[in-house]
């Protein structure tokens, strides 16, 4: 799971609540919204290792 | 009656905030006699479930409601208009769908119609958005406090508001049928006249126009148009605003010939903006439903003196009539998706509960 770094708090407690605290998520910087398209594929790159490393976990 | 021990109330009260029960103002603290008599105004089994948002796995009942509502300090026979205001706002798709949580904190707006406003001393003339009147105050409270205490919605948690809006737990009132040139909302939304019933929908934010200025109905509805077609609210082509006229601007459009519709039906018409407006703002791309937040490239621009109406039908406007006949002040209010277009009947006590108190 992705999401912006303004939401790790309600992340952690959504974590929580679905039995699993302590979840490993990816953040990226917020805002997101605003975004070109070629800034959301920049923002893809720059997460892609990590989301490959989390999943071979 | 023994003069309460305020000692004691004061230790019940902080006992409250301890447990995290309150929406930063005091609570009455809620004995189970206390909930028992809320509960004889309803016909609902206490373990009903009104609500079930499966995501946090929670889940808010009838019995629940009214712990709730004794605390935000509605009286027992409020307890039905309680039931009825959540009812009917849980009919906007906005509010099943995660409304409650999103980054706007939107605030549920709740009209009350019928001879219940009276019986109850429901607030519907001067200072319909301002305090000073009980079940105005405290029946939207215990939905404010329902959402906290069944659901877990704390800010900065599960509550995700940015800012919210002032009075969010604070809009509730009735509608000021007596000088109303129109029918009743919930009239016109298939009620039977003089019915006891509430509507309700999800809002954003509430701006007023103050027109004391003309008696041409056409430059007083353009006045309107002008502070309902900002672009600050726009996040999708098609949006919902409403008016809570005054009884003032109600009885001038009526007197100049204008049904309620044919009011909405100009709304329909003349609310928007050309897109030299929404590219001056950044908000040229926006889509009716999908992907637009951003400004439009070159290639997907319209021409420049494309008008973009916000409203696709009267459903987008609903129009209230509240207030005092004081001055010509109104109220034009954003809904934060899509109102329902309904009116919820709310219940009558049972008879035990009437005797009884």
């Amino acid at each position: 799971m992705i999401c912006s770094d303004a939401f790790k708090t309600t992340a952690d407690a959504m974590a929580g609540v679905q039995g699993a605290p302590g979840y490993q998520y990816l953040t990226t910087p917020h805002p997101v919204a605003g975004l070109t398209p070629e800034q959301v594929r920049e923002r893809a790159q720059d997460v892609v290792d990590e989301v490959a490393r989390l999943l071979a976990r | 009656m023994t003069t309460p021990d305020p000692d004691a109330a004061r230790e019940a009260i902080e006992y409250c905030y301890e447990q995290g029960w309150t929406d930063g103002l005091p609570v009455i603290p809620a004995t189970e006699e206390l909930v028992e008599q809320f509960l004889a105004h309803t016909s609902r089994p206490p373990d009903e479930v009104l609500w079930r948002m499966e995501h946090l796995e929670r889940e808010c009942t009838v019995h629940t409601a009214a712990i709730n509502a004794v605390m935000a300090g509605c009286l027992p026979e409020y307890f039905p208009l309680v039931l009825a205001a959540w009812d009917a706002v849980m009919r906007d798709r906005a509010a099943k769908g995660g409304g409650w949580q999103s980054t706007s904190g939107p605030a549920p707006l709740i009209v009350i119609n019928g001879p219940i406003r009276h019986e109850l001393e429901i607030n519907c003339t001067g200072g319909i958005f301002a305090a000073g009147f009980r079940p105005n105050a405290t029946i939207p409270r215990a939905l404010g406090l329902m959402l906290r205490n069944a659901f877990g919605l704390v800010p900065h948690v599960f509550d995700q508001t940015t800012q919210g809006i002032p009075g969010r737990w604070a809009i509730c009132f009735g509608e000021n049928e007596e000088e109303s040139p129109w029918e009743p909302l919930a009239t016109e939304m298939g009620l039977a006249p003089g019915t006891n019933a509430l509507s309700a929908t999800l809002t954003r934010t509430y701006e007023f126009v103050d027109n004391r200025h003309t008696q041409d109905p056409e430059q007083l509805l353009n006045d309107f148009a002008d502070t309902l077609s900002r672009t600050g609210s726009l996040i999708f082509r098609g949006q919902s605003c409403g008016v809570v006229f005054c009884p003032e601007h109600a009885q001038m459009l009526a007197g100049a010939g204008m049904s309620k519709a044919e009011v909405k039906d100009w709304f329909v018409e003349h609310v928007g903006r050309t897109e030299t407006d929404l590219r001056r703002a950044g908000k040229d791309g926006i889509s009716d439903s999908g992907p637009g937040a951003r400004s439009a490239s070159e290639a997907e621009r319209a021409p420049a003196d494309t008008f973009t109406p916000y409203f696709t039908a009267g459903k987008d406007v609903p129009i209230i009539v509240a207030g005092a006949r004081n001055a010509a002040i109104s109220m034009v209010f954003r809904v934060f998706g899509e109102w329902s277009n309904s009116s919820v009947e709310i219940e009558a006590a049972p008879v035990a509960a009437t005797k009884g108190g």
